[in-house]
C-alpha cells in the first residue's frame, strides 16, 4: 500500500511537468480543495460525530479571506491563516454549544447551522454583495511579484504542498494515541471516559483541526477563483464531502484522498457534470448498500489479504509494579458518605455510607435491583447523587466526569460493555493506557522522540497486562471474536492499564465458568497483593465469599449489614433478604 | 397594531400547522426507526407535484387529487422502506442516515428532470377573496389548509392512541425487541410509520403548494424547517412535534413582520441555538439525549 501510495504521489507531482492540460490541472486541484474539507470530516467521524454542516467551514474560510483580501488589500500570504484560524475559532464556538449532542442531534444542529449561515451570506448584502457574489478576490500575490501565482501549476504545486500536509497531519493523528481515543469515544464512549478519555476534549480538538482544515481549504479557494457566491454554503457541497468520505472509506487516513480524487473525476469523465448531483445521489446510495466500509477498505484487502497481526513482544509483567498505589496516605482509598439516589419518588440508594480501605477487597451484593451498579455510577462519575459525598485518597471527588475520576486513578470495569470491540486486543489495552501520556498534541504529530518512546513504553505496558491476564497470545484478535470469558479478562486488562490504585469491578464473574471464575479470582488476588484496593459487585457467592476481606449487603437501597464473609453468612436479615433460601451457605 | 399582530399569530398557526405535519412525520420515523430522514424535504416537495400533475395537468377533481397525492407519497415511503432502508438496519446510525440524503438528493434531481426548475402555482378551486373576521383577513385556501392540518393531527394522535397499528408502533418505540417477542410483526410496523411519516410530509406539500409555489427545491427549505421542529420539540416527541411546528411558524410569522424578512427562515434555527444553551435536551425531551 506504502508503495503504491508514493508511487501515486510521485505520479501527480509530476504531472503539470510533463503537459498535461489545465483543465486537468484544474480538476486536481478542485480534487485537492475537496480533499482538505473531506479530511477534515472524516476527522470528527471517528469520534462519532457527523457533520453534515461542513460546508459552512468552508464558506467561511473562504469569505474571511476573500474579504480581507477586498477591503484591506491584504495578501493572502496573510489572509489564509487569519481565515484558518477564525474558521478553527468559529468551530470551537459551535463544538462549545453542540458537542454534547450525540449522534442525530448534532448532525440535524450542524445542517442547520450551515443553513444559517448561508441565509446571513445570501443576506448581509453590505459585507458579502449578497447572491451577486464577491467579486475581485486578489489572486495569490505573495507581494514580491516574482512570487504571484500565475499559472495552474503554481496553484497546483501550492494545493499539492497543502495536500501533502493534511496527510501528514491527519495520518499521526489518526495514528497516535489520538486517534485511538477518537475511535475508543465513537466505539463505547462510557468505557473510553473510564479509561480517563475525555469525549469533549477529544472531540472538540477534532472538530477544531477539521475546521481549521476547511478554512485552508475556503481560502485558497478564495484566492483561486478569485469569486465567491453564498452557493459555498449550499448542502450540496457537503453531500460531496459525505460521499467522499464514506464512499473513500471513513476512518482511514487515505480514505478521503481517494474519494476526493475517484468523485471529482467520475463525474466529468462521464461527461455528466450537468448532472453531477443526480450521479453523486445514486453513487452515495449503492455505496451505503453494498460497501459502506468504502473504496480503500475493499483496495487494501485485495492488495495484501489480512491485517498482519503485531509481533508478539515479550515483556517482562511490570506492568503492575508501576503502581502509584503504594503513595499510602492516613485516608482510605475509598469513602463513601451518606450517599442518597433518587428516581422520581424511588430511592435506588438510600443514605450508603462504605469505606474501602487501603489494600482491601470490599464486595457490595444484595438481590437484583438493590442499587448496587447505582452506587458505582455515582462514585465513578456515571451518575449524579442527590445527597452525599464521595472521598477519593481523601479528596472529594463528588461531582467530577468520569475521566476526571479515572484520571485520578480511580477506574471501573463494566459490566457488559468492558471492551471496545472493533479493536485489537492490544489496541483495546493501549487505547486505556491514555492517561499515563506526558507527551503533547504537537509532539504527537511531529513524532518526537519522547513521542515514540512513549508509544513504545504503553505498547510494551499493553502486551504485559494482556501477558497478565492470560491473553498474551490474542492481542491482534479483534475483541468482539474473544470468547465472552476472554472479553471479561480484557476488560481487567483495560481497566488496569491506566494504572489505577483503586479498582472498581462490575460483576466480573458474569458469565464465567467455574474454572475461569477461579482464574479470576487468583489475578484479583494478586492485584491485591500489588497494594491496590478493590470494590466489587458480584452474584457468584463463592468468589465472594473466598475473596473478599469484607462484605457490604444492600437490599432496597439500603445498608443492611457489613462484615467479615463468616459474620455475613450469618446474618439473620441477610438470610431473610435472599428469601431466606440459604443460597448463600449452600454456594459458599 | 393589535390587529396586525393578531393577523401575523393567525399566518403563523396556518404556516405552523404544515410544519407540525412534518415535524410529525419526522419525528415518529426517527422514534420508531432510528433513521434520520433527509429526504423528508422531499416527500413535501413530492405532494405537492402530485397534486400538480393530477389536478393542474390532468384536471382531476381537487380534493380527490389532494388525497390520491398522499396516498401517492405514502407509498413511495413503503417502497423505500422495504428496498433500502430495511437492508440497513443493523447498520450505524450514520449509514441509514446518508442513505436517506442520497435518496434525497436523487429524488430532487429526478423532478427537476420531469417537472424542470421553474417555479409553478396550483390554480385551486377556492375563492380568492379573503374571509373576514374582524379586522382579520385569511383567504380560503390558507384557512382549508390550516383546517386540513388540524385534522390531520389529530388523526394522527387517534391512529397512534386508539388503533392496533398504533399499539403496535407504540410498542415498537418502548422497546424492539419486546415488541417483537410478543408478536408484532417490527417488519410490518416500520414500514408503516415509514410510509405515514412520508405521507404526512407529502399532506403538508400539497396543502403548502396549493398556497405558495410549488418547485424542486421546495423541500429543502421544507426539511430543515422540520428538523429545526423536531430538534425544538425533542427526536420521537409527538407533542414536541405539534408545539414546535406551531411555536416555529408563529415566530417566523412575527419575525419576518417585524423584524426581517430576510432571516425568516434562520429563525428556526436561532431558536434552537438559544434552546440548546438552555436545554440541551429539547422543549419535551426528558430521557438522556440518545447515544
Amino acid at each position: 500500500m506504502k508503495l503504491w501510495a508514493a508511487a501515486a504521489a510521485v505520479a501527480l507531482l509530476a504531472l503539470p511537468l510533463i503537459g498535461v492540460d489545465d483543465y486537468y490541472l484544474h480538476l486536481l486541484i478542485m480534487a485537492g480543495i475537496f480533499y482538505l474539507l473531506a479530511a477534515g470530516m472524516n476527522l470528527l467521524l471517528a469520534a462519532g460525530q457527523l457533520n453534515l454542516g461542513h460546508t459552512a467551514f468552508y464558506g467561511i474560510g473562504a469569505y474571511t479571506s476573500g474579504l480581507l483580501g477586498v477591503h484591506f488589500g491584504l495578501s493572502p500570504l496573510w489572509t489564509m491563516p487569519v481565515a484558518a484560524a477564525f474558521t478553527g475559532f468559529v468551530g470551537y464556538l459551535l463544538g462549545r454549544l453542540t458537542l454534547r449532542l450525540r449522534g442525530a442531534y448534532f448532525v440535524l444542529v450542524t445542517v442547520g447551522f450551515a443553513e444559517v449561515i448561508r441565509l446571513v451570506a445570501t443576506n448581509w448584502m453590505d459585507l458579502t454583495q449578497g447572491p451577486m457574489g464577491l467579486a475581485g478576490v486578489p489572486a495569490f500575490n505573495l507581494g514580491i511579484e516574482r512570487w504571484t501565482l500565475v499559472s495552474k501549476r503554481d496553484y497546483y504545486y501550492l494545493m499539492a504542498a497543502l495536500v501533502a500536509g493534511t496527510l501528514f497531519v491527519t495520518a499521526r493523528i489518526l495514528g497516535s494515541r489520538v486517534g485511538r481515543a477518537l475511535a475508543a469515544i465513537q466505539s463505547n464512549e462510557g468505557l473510553a471516559e473510564s479509561s480517563g478519555i475525555s469525549a469533549y476534549a477529544h472531540t472538540m480538538l477534532a472538530m477544531v483541526v477539521s475546521c481549521v482544515l476547511a478554512g485552508v481549504a475556503g481560502a485558497f479557494y478564495a484566492h483561486y477563483i478569485t469569486f465567491l457566491s453564498p452557493e459555498l454554503f449550499g448542502f450540496q457541497n457537503t453531500v460531496t464531502m459525505a460521499v467522499m468520505v464514506v464512499a473513500g472509506g471513513q476512518g482511514m487516513v487515505l480514505g478521503p484522498a481517494v474519494g476526493s480524487l475517484v468523485f471529482t473525476f467520475v463525474p466529468e469523465l462521464l461527461r455528466m457534470a450537468a448532472n453531477r448531483m443526480l450521479l453523486y445521489g445514486v453513487i452515495l446510495l449503492l455505496v451505503v448498500m453494498f460497501m459502506p466500509r468504502g473504496l480503500v477498505f475493499y483496495l487494501r484487502a485485495l492488495l495484501r489479504g489480512r491485517a498482519p497481526s503485531p509481533a508478539a513482544v515479550q515483556a517482562a509483567d511490570a506492568a503492575l509494579e508501576t503502581g502509584r498505589a503504594a503513595a499510602a496516605g492516613a485516608a482510605p482509598a475509598l469513602d463513601v458518605r451518606e450517599m442518597t439516589v433518587r428516581f422520581g419518588g424511588l430511592a435506588a440508594v438510600e443514605d450508603l455510607s462504605l469505606t474501602l480501605g487501603r489494600g482491601e477487597i470490599l464486595a457490595l451484593i444484595g438481590p437484583n435491583g438493590a442499587g448496587k451498579s447505582t452506587a458505582f455510577n455515582v462514585v465513578t462519575g456515571f451518575q449524579p447523587a442527590d445527597t452525599g459525598r464521595v472521598d477519593f485518597d481523601g479528596a472529594d471527588i463528588t461531582g467530577l466526569p468520569p475521566y476526571r475520576i479515572a484520571e485520578r486513578g480511580l477506574v471501573r470495569m463494566f459490566q457488559r460493555t468492558s471492551v471496545f470491540p472493533e479493536a485489537p486486543a492490544l489496541d483495546n489495552v493501549l487505547t486505556a493506557c491514555h492517561r499515563l501520556a506526558r507527551t503533547r498534541l504537537w509532539e504527537v504529530v511531529l513524532m518526537t522522540e519522547a513521542a515514540r518512546e512513549e508509544e513504545a513504553r504503553h505498547r510494551r505496558r499493553a502486551q504485559s497486562l494482556l501477558n497478565f491476564v492470560g491473553l498474551g497470545r490474542k492481542a491482534g484478535e479483534a475483541a468482539k471474536n474473544l470468547s465472552c470469558g476472554e472479553q471479561r479478562l480484557l476488560g481487567l486488562a483495560i481497566a488496569l492499564a491506566p494504572d489505577p490504585s483503586v479498582l472498581l469491578l462490575d460483576e466480573p464473574a458474569a458469565g464465567l465458568n467455574a474454572v475461569e471464575t477461579g482464574q479470576l479470582m487468583h489475578l484479583i488476588e494478586v492485584i491485591r497483593s500489588r497494594g491496590l484496593s478493590v470494590l466489587l459487585v458480584e452474584h457468584d457467592m463463592k468468589l465472594v465469599m473466598g475473596l473478599c476481606d469484607r462484605v457490604v449487603v444492600l437490599n432496597y437501597g439500603v445498608k443492611i449489614a457489613e462484615g467479615t464473609p463468616t459474620e455475613i453468612q450469618q446474618h439473620p436479615e441477610v438470610i431473610r433478604a435472599y428469601l431466606g433460601s440459604g443460597e448463600i451457605l449452600a454456594d459458599a | 397594531m393589535l390587529a396586525e399582530f393578531v393577523q401575523h399569530v393567525v399566518n403563523g398557526l396556518i404556516v405552523g400547522g404544515g410544519y407540525a405535519l412534518m415535524g410529525i412525520g419526522l419525528t415518529l420515523i426517527f422514534g420508531i426507526m432510528r433513521v434520520v430522514n433527509f429526504a423528508h424535504g422531499e416527500f413535501f416537495m413530492m405532494g405537492a407535484f402530485f397534486l400538480f400533475t393530477l389536478f393542474s395537468l390532468w384536471g382531476v377533481n381537487f380534493f380527490l387529487a389532494s388525497l390520491l397525492s398522499v396516498i401517492g407519497v405514502g407509498l413511495v415511503g413503503a417502497v423505500v422502506e422495504r428496498l433500502i432502508l430495511r437492508r440497513l438496519r443493523l447498520a450505524p446510525i450514520e449509514i441509514p442516515m446518508l442513505a436517506t440524503v442520497a435518496l434525497s438528493v436523487i429524488i430532487q434531481n429526478a423532478a427537476i428532470l420531469l417537472w424542470d426548475p421553474s417555479p409553478k402555482t396550483i390554480k385551486h378551486v377556492f375563492s380568492p377573496v379573503p374571509l373576514t373576521l374582524g379586522p382579520i383577513n385569511v383567504v380560503s385556501i390558507r384557512l382549508f389548509a390550516g383546517l386540513v392540518a388540524v385534522a390531520l393531527i389529530v388523526g394522527s394522535h387517534l391512529l397512534i392512541q386508539k388503533t392496533r397499528i398504533g399499539r403496535a408502533m407504540r410498542a415498537t418505540f418502548q422497546d424492539t425487541d419486546m415488541a417483537r417477542l410478543t408478536g408484532v410483526d417490527v417488519d410490518r410496523v416500520y414500514m408503516f410509520t415509514f410510509a405515514f411519516g412520508a405521507a404526512l410530509a407529502g399532506a403538508s406539500g400539497a396543502l403548502l403548494g396549493a398556497v405558495f409555489w410549488v418547485y424542486p427545491a421546495m423541500g429543502d427549505l421544507a426539511a430543515l424547517k422540520s428538523f429545526a421542529v423536531v430538534i425544538m420539540g425533542g427526536l420521537g416527541n409527538f407533542l414536541g412535534a405539534i408545539v414546535g411546528g406551531l411555536l416555529l411558524g408563529v415566530s417566523e410569522s412575527l419575525g419576518a413582520g417585524y423584524i426581517s424578512s430576510g432571516y425568516k427562515d434562520a429563525i428556526g434555527f436561532i431558536l434552537i441555538i438559544l434552546l440548546l444553551l438552555w436545554r440541551p435536551q429539547g422543549l419535551f425531551g426528558k430521557k438522556a439525549l440518545p447515544r
